[in-house]
């Protein structure tokens, strides 16, 4: 097994993009063909996955408000009427 | 407004009625996960709250630019970006909010000269870290950095969905994650040592 590797940022990219879902087939080929046969390629990817995993899993994820739901659903409201009055305004402008 | 130029209505394609259905249907399931992307764009509670609401009543106000079925949550986020950046270069005189040595850093190197990987952060480090500490980590990152891991760790996009939220190529989203990921590794490992958490570099300096 290589111990070191000579392409080890150009690796890594590809080893990101194959945990992002977003390698080309050829990539994905290239990684399952090559990827046992390079110890630092192996350590990257334990580690890229671990990184990944822990943005996923240990970051909280906030959740919206509700008062600012009810905001937005009234401003949207409001702002419909407004438009509404603006509309019969100046059908009314015509009428006169 | 550079939002506006960009979603520009060209047909009045729903009625008021189906307007109201497809903010309802299409647009709201993702308020979560827009706010989630707020809060950690802006690091500020009122400003998230802001930022969403801008971004919910501007594309009530371009809905008509939207296709029904298409991706809503990609459109969505590319509202939401774009506000945050126009409001961020506003902002972005408080010297406070930004840290220039990082951006200098992280911009000077090019495709070519990419930083050197971190190859001293251990798995098993990452895996004993807890929330908080991982957040901060990612808070640290200059916003560009930050916003790219946002939306393919958190968020789940695809390069090419983030490609269009972002308006840059497929390869400049690639790179970008690269550096921002290595950067990140380096902001862990930071950490870690100061907390006292194992790393190569502590086990090696330990042996000696």
């Amino acid at each position: 097994m290589k111990q070191k590797c000579e392409n080890q940022q150009k690796c890594m990219k590809m080893i990101q993009a194959v945990l992002d879902g977003s390698a080309s087939a050829e990539e994905v080929e290239h990684f399952k063909l090559n990827m046992d046969a390079c110890m630092p390629c192996i350590e990257t990817y334990k580690l890229e996955k671990s990184v990944k995993e822990a943005m996923q899993g240990k970051v909280e994820k906030k959740c919206c408000p509700q008062s600012i739901i009810i905001d937005i659903r009234a401003k949207i409201g409001l702002a419909i009427l407004f438009l509404g009055f603006i509309f019969i305004e100046l059908k009314l402008n015509n009428y006169l | 407004m550079e939002q506006e130029e960009e979603i520009v209505e060209v047909i009045a394609r729903y009625s008021e009625k189906e307007k109201y259905a497809v903010f309802d249907k299409e647009f709201m399931p993702h308020i979560d996960s827009m706010y989630n992307f707020a809060f950690r764009l802006t690091n500020d509670e009122d400003d998230a709250n802001d930022l969403v609401q801008d971004t919910y009543l501007k594309a009530f106000r371009f809905i008509n630019s939207f296709e029904r079925g298409t991706n809503a949550k990609a459109w969505l986020f590319r509202i939401l970006k774009n506000s945050f950046i126009n409001d961020y270069r506003k902002k972005s005189k408080e010297p406070s909010k930004v840290d220039y040595q990082d951006v200098e850093t992280t911009y000077n190197s090019t495709e070519d000269a990419e930083m050197d990987a971190t190859t001293d952060l251990r798995t098993e480090t990452v895996q004993d870290m807890i929330g908080d500490e991982v957040a901060n980590a990612l808070n640290s990152l200059p916003v560009d950095f930050r916003t790219v891991i946002i939306l393919c760790d958190i968020e789940g996009f695809t390069y090419e969905e983030m490609a269009k939220i972002l308006d840059i190529p497929i390869g400049t989203v690639r790179s970008r994650l690269h550096r921002a990921r290595n950067l990140l590794k380096e902001k862990l490992k930071t950490y870690a040592l100061s907390m006292g958490y194992k790393t190569n570099e502590l086990e090696s300096q330990e042996e000696v």
